[in-house]
C-alpha cells in the first residue's frame, strides 16, 4: 500500500484521502487495540475512526510525509490513554468497586493504564510523534525486532539467535545497541553508558 | 569481555530469565564493584522504557487490518468539513476534462432558472425550506433533471435553485428568508455526494450532512425526515 501524497491530503482531495485512511488505519487500530482492548475492547474500533479525524485536523501542520504515521500514531495513544483515565476516574468518582474486567496484579488490584511513571505520559502529541518516529528510523535491524525478541516476547538469547539468523554472542550486542539508541531517543541521554 | 558478560547478566535478571547461578553471579558482581549498582539502575530504566515503547513502534509497522466500510463515509465528510472542497486548480483541471459537456450544464441549468422563478409556498405555521444544487461541473440533462425530481417530490411547495458557483452558493445559504420563525436550506452538492440541511429557529443554527451512500432518493427521505423531526414541535 503506497502512502498519499501530503500536499493532496492537505488540499483535501478525496482520493488522497481515501488511500491516506487506508494506509493510516492500521496503525491507529493497532494502537487503540493495544491500550484499550484489555479494558474496553467494544471501544477500540470508534477510538481509532477518531484518531483518524483527528487527524484531518491536523494534517496541516504536518512538513513531511514522514511524520503521518507517527502522528497518527502518538494522536491514538493520547486519545487511548485520555479516555481510559476518564473511565477510571468516573468509577472512582461514582464509588463504584466492581472490576472493569481489566488485568489485575498479584494483589488483585486493577492494573490502571498508562501510570505516572511512563515515560510516554508526560509527551505531548507532538513531541511523541516525533520520538516514534526517530525509533522507527533508528533502530536500524535487526536491534529493533531483536529488542521486541527479548522484552515483548521473552525469548532466551538462544531462541533470539536462531530466529533472526545471528550468532549466540551478537544477540547482546544488537541489544545494548537498540537500548542505547532509545536511550537517546527518549531523552535518558545523559549519561551514556561505558560497558563496552 | 568483561562487561560485555555483565550486560547480559544484567539483561538476563532484568528479563527474569536468569538462573539462580546467574542471578547470585550478578549479585558477586555488584558487592564486588559497587560502580555497576548505577549502572544496573540504568539498564533496568532502559527496559522499562523499551516495554513502554517498543508496542507502539511495532503498532507503527502494523499493515493488517481494513478500514469499515461505514466510518469511510463519516471520515471524507470530515475532510470536507475541514479542509473544503478540492481547491480551485482541481475544479479548472475538472472542468477542462468535463469540456464538452459544459454546453449540456449549462442547458441544465437554464431550466433550473424555472424552479427560481417559481412562487414559494408554504404550508400556514410550516417552516420554510429552500433547496439548492451546487453543481461545479455540469451534468448531463437527463441526471440533472431526474435529480431535480428527486426534490420536488420531496419539498413539493419549496423553492429551488442550481448555482455552478461555491460562492453563489455561499451568498445564498447566508441569506435567510425575513420573518419566519423557523427556515431551513437543503443543499445538495453533487460533487461532494452529500445533502446539508441547515436549519434556523429562533436565531438558532443546526446543520447537518447527510452523505449519499446509496442513491439520492434515500438520502432526500432521510433528510426530510430529520426536517420534520427537529420541526414538528
Amino acid at each position: 500500500m503506497n502512502p498519499p501524497e501530503l500536499h493532496a491530503l492537505q488540499q483535501g482531495d478525496e482520493t488522497a484521502w481515501n488511500a491516506a485512511f487506508d494506509w493510516l488505519w492500521p496503525t491507529v487500530f493497532a494502537v487503540a487495540q493495544l491500550k484499550l482492548h484489555p479494558f474496553l475492547p467494544d471501544e477500540v474500533e470508534d477510538m481509532a475512526i477518531e484518531a483518524l479525524e483527528e487527524m484531518v485536523d491536523k494534517v496541516r501542520s504536518i512538513k513531511s510525509l514522514d511524520e503521518l504515521k507517527s502522528l497518527a500514531a502518538s494522536i491514538a495513544h493520547h486519545r487511548a490513554v485520555s479516555r481510559l483515565r476518564n473511565r477510571f476516574a468516573q468509577k472512582r468518582g461514582s464509588g463504584k468497586t466492581e472490576s472493569f474486567d481489566a488485568p489485575t496484579d498479584e494483589a488483585g488490584h486493577i492494573k490502571e493504564p498508562a501510570s505516572e511513571a511512563s515515560p510516554l505520559a508526560e509527551l505531548e502529541q507532538k513531541e511523541l510523534a516525533e520520538r516514534l518516529h526517530q525509533s522507527l528510523t533508528q533502530l536500524k535491524p535487526p536491534s529493533g525486532q531483536i529488542l521486541q525478541d527479548f522484552f515483548l516476547h521473552g525469548l532466551l538469547y538462544e531462541e533470539i539467535a536462531k530466529k533472526r539468523g545471528v550468532a549466540v554472542g551478537s544477540v547482546g550486542v544488537y541489544l545494548k545497541r537498540g537500548l542505547e539508541a532509545m536511550r537517546l531517543i527518549w531523552g535518558r541521554d545523559e549519561n551514556t553508558c561505558k560497558m563496552r | 569481555m568483561k562487561n560485555e558478560h555483565f550486560f547480559d547478566l544484567a539483561m538476563k535478571v532484568i528479563a527474569r530469565q536468569a538462573a539462580d547461578a546467574e542471578r547470585a553471579e550478578l549479585d558477586a558482581l555488584l558487592a564486588s564493584q559497587p560502580e555497576l549498582r548505577a549502572e544496573f539502575a540504568r539498564l533496568e530504566e532502559d527496559a522499562h522504557v523499551a516495554k513502554e515503547t517498543l508496542p507502539l513502534i511495532g503498532a507503527m509497522e502494523a499493515t493488517v487490518g481494513e478500514l469499515p466500510a461505514y466510518a469511510r463515509g463519516r471520515l471524507q465528510t470530515k475532510v470536507r468539513q475541514t479542509l473544503g472542497r478540492p481547491g480551485a486548480k482541481q475544479d479548472l483541471d475538472r472542468r477542462a476534462a468535463w469540456g464538452w459537456r459544459w454546453m449540456l450544464g449549462l442547458a441544465a441549468t437554464a431550466a433550473m432558472v424555472l424552479f427560481v422563478a417559481m412562487p414559494m409556498f408554504r404550508t400556514p405555521g410550516g417552516p420554510v425550506i429552500q433547496v439548492a444544487m451546487l453543481d461545479t461541473v455540469g451534468t448531463v440533462r437527463g441526471a440533472d433533471t431526474n435529480d431535480t425530481e428527486i426534490f420536488k417530490q420531496q419539498w413539493k411547495n419549496s423553492s429551488f435553485q442550481s448555482f455552478d458557483k461555491t460562492d453563489l452558493l455561499e451568498n445564498w445559504e447566508t441569506n435567510w428568508p425575513a420573518g419566519n420563525k423557523t427556515a431551513g436550506k437543503v443543499i445538495y452538492d453533487r460533487a461532494a455526494g452529500e445533502v446539508r440541511v441547515t436549519l434556523l429557529e429562533n436565531g438558532k443554527s443546526l446543520q447537518k450532512i447527510f452523505v449519499i451512500e446509496h442513491d439520492l432518493a434515500t438520502t432526500v427521505q432521510e433528510a426530510g425526515n430529520f426536517i420534520r423531526e427537529q420541526t414538528k414541535r
